[in-house]
């Protein structure tokens, strides 16, 4: 991994506070840290710690009050809203715990919404296979079990092919065995599509198939750790 | 491993597909809004494709039918002289050729008067010469004669001698000094001064006749002239009885069959051949079902109807160019030939037609050609040989008959234009309105497809997608019935109004602009800037389902109410926008309604009212007040009373009304006036009540009224109101009239009466006006308008049923999820229904209570804009039944809508709350 490699995503100095006055409270008080590319990057902590502010602040759909994030050389704080859009439409994949599919579109389609936005998409029937949705791509989500509404919306994400694919706690809807179907899904996705991948959870289980570990607590980073005895997501247990 | 990975091509928006399955799987709405729609744009474009059509055939018919640019008529038939002098359109210069003539005639006269004093003179003289002579003779010759005679033979002799004298001498001597005397300056001295003093009675008197007159138009000799061609257009007006109804008493004017000017289109038969054959108005023969071939009394002789035609001068059958409304149930038109016509009984109208052989080339042109015309006729009937008096002048612009049809055609347009907008804002609201529902429920998606980088714009255009398809579809499928089978519809409906020549379906542009371009814009505009404004939100706020732009800190506390009232208050307020474009669309069909439900109480109530109305059942005007012999007419019918009346013009921006005056006597049992009035002696007058609602006068304000053809202006203080609607009216003393108008004491124009006069000689009545009369305007609106009205309330109740549709569909799909919800709890479904369905009827109730007060006083104000342009006035009344009416009609609507509420609630499963949002 070379050095550039190390800062593909640099973020120094963030501070974000909601409310003003005596309803002021501080979300997030400074935070700073790198992630490289291709590495998948756990943010762990407790409800109300700021990891899903952060990560929407990483995703340009949230601003911070200071600080700077810099993505592939990008300052995110220098784009407009144009810039924004445009910035998640050719980087970024997004992942909600929610899976927030269109009901009246397909499998394939509800995929085919996140390829109409890339220049150079995946292949929609392999990326199908992988997700293990061949079979079910013309039926609406309405008909599909929970873990596999998450495998389309993952699909969604990936098939633009983004540099940086933000998970906002995909599996915090699932069961046992759905959740890990789905890490082993994004495992899968980070070493065949080489993605960044950043993970917002609170279960503490799943760092231990991360390359990189950032724990938040009280709107500050608690730890900073680069995971050297990584684990399967098939191994995981919780 | 990135050597795996294999890319596949770039894909269509798949967002595209959903659309289509957007309004399949919200069919039900999207077609009731199609519909709506469809209706509307279809029934206004057939209006403007008929109206354009039509306008147009009418257009062309000028020319095709050399419709005259106008038309006067004289008390009695023009000379050659007269007619060349028209022809040629030049003004007279009516005080240099009066004056000529006057000189003329006085020069000859005054020669003829100093004649005869000199002759008078020299005959006294000479005469009196010869006597002296005589007599000096016999005188002198008896004093020579020795007999001395006696006086008896000196007078006998001298009477032999003076005969003998005067025999011989007189002629001679006269001629001689006769000649001599001609011959003399005294003589020319004489004749001069007589002429002189002659010419200056003369200049005094044309002075004052003519100096008025001359003033008020602006005679100008040298006016450039208007040349025009002058067609005789002799008409005679005769009673119309038709066999199969005995009860019907009609007029018709009968025309010579014509070739020159005002032709006509043969719809139906052919034109007139034989001295028995008749060719009718078309508009007139179906509203009394009279056909070809059936036969028609006229004048108490019976033709065959040989044609039903459309006169170009008579496109809507207007019996006076001063009546309010056009009479097409008891006028008629018709042409025949030339032996039929003098078979007529009945006095011959003079009336003549002309066309301006340069064309104007617009319509301010043309006023100012006829207005020239009017003075050349003014001047030349004024110089002609022949006492000859204006019965009537009509540009063909300012002619009812010719324009109300074009006029009326092109407020249709407007009217059917405006509805049309606003049926289609409303519309276009209910479709944002929902789409902004949509935009709510879809709040994660809209926010996961931001933040996956969709562009507002993009999401923007998806959304607008919808509203554009069903405004594109309904605008074509409404177009294509709008110029097939709503054209036809129109058209039917003027044909029930107006004698319309045959016309081609003409596509214009306009029309499709009006229909299609402007309601799909306003379609696309309202939703444009509801889904821009409602998309301007972060990805995160959709992602939050955190859509309200001010986010209210605490909800609004209720009092303590029982808990289901504090519920429903909960379900207002959560819907008011909704429940705001409830009274918008509600208050839209309340208009509509009023007039389809007012208008038939208003004309009936005053056909009702008019016998009450009328201060006599016969007014009787004369067309002398002195028969043949120079007799006055007199009467013997019982309460019969004489009245004075002129009728002048009352001017307003854009309309002239006409305004009958009156004279009274005091203790007149026909008009009341106040006793205190006669005695007042002052310049006041009383104006009818209709007059002063319509004008909004009150007592003590000043009117001005003006003399028609002439610029003599009136100003007159109003003493009061008098209570007469069926007319507009200004009262006066008798006094005050004569006074005003110049009339010498003892003038009157005609008879009131209650009982039908029937001393009086047809020929010398003018017009009889009785209540049917003044109900012709009512019978002809009720007549036109009246069967389309039902249709009309039939149509509002369908327009309010959809949008209460539209909007409670909504409302209870706002809520579906809470609905689940309390299901789950275990409320039973009328209780939900309650809730929900409860809050939906007060709010229908208060807004149909509101809007209805709202209809009326828009139907009111629209009804006075209305009669601002037609002359006459009646109020526009609503009874309470009417009311009544309209307020069931739409609640109604409303009970119909709330079964499909009520199985729509029953219909909502328990798990749905259950369910993820998706």
């Amino acid at each position: 991994m070379s050095r550039a490699d190390k800062k593909f995503l640099k973020v120094s100095g963030l501070t974000k506070s909601f409310g003003t006055g005596d309803t002021k409270q501080d979300v997030l008080k400074g935070i700073d840290f790198t992630v490289a590319k291709g590495e998948f990057c756990v943010l762990l902590g407790p409800s109300g710690s700021g990891k899903s502010t952060l990560l929407n602040i990483l995703g340009g759909i949230d601003s911070a009050d200071k600080g700077e994030i810099l993505i592939a050389g990008d300052k995110l704080s220098a784009m407009n809203e144009k810039g924004l859009t445009n910035y998640r439409r050719k980087h970024l994949g997004y992942v909600f715990q929610m899976y927030n599919l269109i009901p009246n579109l397909n499998v394939k389609e509800n995929i085919e919404t996140g390829a109409y936005l890339s220049d150079s998409p995946l292949d929609i029937d392999e990326l199908l296979k992988t997700l293990g949705l061949y079979e079910h791509r013309h039926k609406l989500p309405n008909q599909l079990s929970g873990g596999q509404q998450q495998r389309v919306s993952i699909g969604r994400a990936i098939v633009k092919n983004p540099d940086l694919l933000l998970c906002d706690e995909p599996t915090g809807a699932l069961d046992y065995t759905t959740s890990k179907e789905i890490l082993q899904l994004i495992e899968e996705i980070n070493q065949k599509y080489g993605n960044t991948i950043i993970m917002v959870t609170h279960n503490e289980a799943i760092k231990l198939m991360a390359d990189h570990v950032i724990k938040l607590r009280d709107g500050k980073i608690r730890h900073d750790d680069m995971n050297t005895k990584k684990i399967t997501a098939a191994e995981l247990e919780w | 491993m990135e050597n795996e990975i294999k890319n596949g091509a770039r894909c269509k928006n798949p967002l595209r597909k959903r659309v289509w399955r957007d309004c399949l799987r919200d069919w039900k709405r999207y077609l009731m809004i199609f519909l709506m729609l469809v209706l509307t744009i279809a029934f206004v474009s057939g209006m403007y494709v008929a109206n354009n059509s039509m306008e147009h055939s009418l257009a062309e018919s000028v020319d095709t039918y050399a419709r005259e640019d106008g038309h006067f008529e004289l008390s009695s038939e023009a000379d050659a002289e007269l007619l060349s002098a028209l022809e040629k359109g030049e003004q007279a210069d009516v005080a240099v050729i009066l004056r000529e003539r006057a000189y003329k005639e006085a020069e000859g006269e005054v020669e003829k008067a100093v004649r005869d004093a000199i002759k008078e003179n020299i005959e006294e003289s000479v005469a009196s010469a010869i006597e002296q002579q005589v007599k000096e003779k016999i005188y002198s010759a008896s004093a020579e004669t020795e007999n001395a005679m006696t006086d008896e033979q000196k007078e006998e002799m001298f009477k032999k001698a003076l005969s003998a004298a005067m025999d011989e001498n007189y002629d001679k001597a006269v001629k001689e000094a006769l000649e001599k005397a001609y011959d003399s300056d005294e003589y020319k001295d004489a004749l001069e001064d007589g002429l002189e003093e002659a010419k200056k009675k003369i200049d005094e008197e044309i002075d004052e006749k003519i100096g008025e007159a001359k003033e008020n138009y602006e005679l100008d000799a040298n006016a450039v002239p208007v040349p025009v061609n002058i067609y005789e257009l002799f008409y005679k007006e005769l009673d119309e009885r038709i066999n199969s109804d005995a009860s019907y008493e009609g007029t018709v004017r009968v025309y010579i069959d014509r070739d020159k000017v005002d032709r006509y289109d043969i719809l139906e038969g052919k034109a007139p051949q034989n001295a028995d054959e008749i060719a009718i108005d078309r508009m007139h023969a179906d509203n009394k079902k009279l056909k070809v071939g059936d036969s028609l009394i006229v004048g108490g002789k019976e033709f065959k109807i040989c044609g039903l035609i459309a006169l170009v001068d008579y496109t809507t059958l207007f019996e006076s160019n001063t009546d309010t409304m056009f009479n097409a149930l008891t006028f008629d038109v018709g042409v025949m030939t030339k032996e039929g016509y003098d078979g007529l009984n009945s006095s011959e109208h003079k009336n003549y037609a002309f066309r301006y052989t340069e064309k104007p080339s617009d319509e301010i042109e043309e006023k100012e050609k006829s207005d020239s015309f009017l003075k050349v006729l003014i001047s030349q009937t004024a110089v002609s040989e022949e006492e000859q008096e204006i019965k009537e002048y009509v540009p063909a612009y300012l002619s009812e008959a010719i324009n109300f049809a074009t006029d009326d055609m092109g407020n249709d347009k407007a009217m059917g234009g405006v509805l049309l907008y606003i049926l289609t804002a409303v519309l276009a609201f209910i479709f944002a309105v929902t789409i902004s529902t949509t935009l709510e429920k879809e709040a994660s998606v809209i926010g996961t497809l931001r933040a996956s980088g969709y562009t507002k714009g993009e999401l923007v255009r998806y959304y607008m997608s919808a509203p554009l398809i069903i405004g594109v579809f309904a605008a074509i499928v409404g177009n294509i019935l709008g110029y097939t089978v709503f054209k036809d519809i129109i058209v039917g409906m003027y044909r029930a109004s107006y004698s319309l020549p045959s016309y081609k379906t003409l596509w214009t542009s306009e029309a499709f602009i009006r229909t299609t371009i402007i309601p799909i814009a306003i379609m696309l505009i309202i939703n444009l800037i509801v889904i821009v404004y409602s998309l301007r939100l972060t990805p995160l706020r959709f992602l939050r389902h955190d859509l309200k732009r001010s986010r209210r800190k605490k909800a609004i506390r209720l009092p303590r109410w029982k808990f289901f009232s504090r519920f429903r208050m909960r379900v207002f307020l959560q819907n008011i926008p909704n429940y705001i474009m409830l009274f918008v669309g509600i208050t839209f069909v309340m208009v509509l309604l009023s007039m389809a439900v007012g208008m038939p109480t208003t004309l009936s109530s005053y056909k009702e009212s008019v016998d009450e109305m009328m201060f006599a059942d016969h007014q009787i005007i004369l067309t002398s007040t002195k028969d043949s012999d120079g007799n006055v007419i007199e009467t013997n019918s019982e309460g019969a009373e004489r009245f004075s009346m002129v009728s002048l013009n009352y001017k307003r921006k854009g309309f002239t009304e006409e305004v009958m005056v009156y004279g009274s006597e005091e203790g007149s049992r026909y008009i009341k006036l106040d006793k205190g009035y006669f005695g007042s002696g002052s310049n006041a007058v009383y104006v009818s009540k209709a007059f002063a609602d319509k004008y909004d006068i009150k007592k003590d304000d000043m009117i001005d009224l003006s003399e028609k053809y002439e610029n003599k202006d009136y100003r007159w203080r109003v003493y009061d109101i008098f209570d007469y609607s069926a007319g507009i009216a200004v009262f006066m003393s008798n006094d005050m009239f004569r006074s005003e108008f110049g009339k010498k004491e003892g003038y009157f124009t005609g008879y009131f009466t209650d009982e039908e006069i029937t001393d009086i000689d047809e020929k010398y009545i003018a017009k009889v006006i009785t209540s049917d009369d003044v109900a012709k305007i009512a019978n002809q609106l009720d007549n036109s308008l009246g069967a389309y009205m039902s249709y009309f309330q039939y149509l509002c109740v369908i327009i309010s049923a959809a949008v209460l549709y539209l909007l409670t569909k909504i409302i209870i799909e706002k809520n579906e999820r809470s609905i689940s919800m309390v299901k789950i709890l275990g409320y039973r479904d009328g209780e939900i229904s309650s809730l929900y369905m409860i809050t939906t009827a007060l709010v229908t109730i208060i807004t149909e209570l509101i809007s209805l007060y709202l209809g009326y006083i828009f139907m009111k104000s629209y009804w006075r804009s209305m009669l601002m342009e037609l002359g006459g006035w009646f109020e526009f009344k609503m009874t309470a039944s009417g009311f009544v009416k309209e307020f069931v009609m739409v609640f109604i609507a409303y009970l119909i809508i709330t079964v499909f509420d009520f199985i729509r609630i029953k219909k909502i499963p328990k798990v749905l709350a259950l369910k993820n949002t998706e």
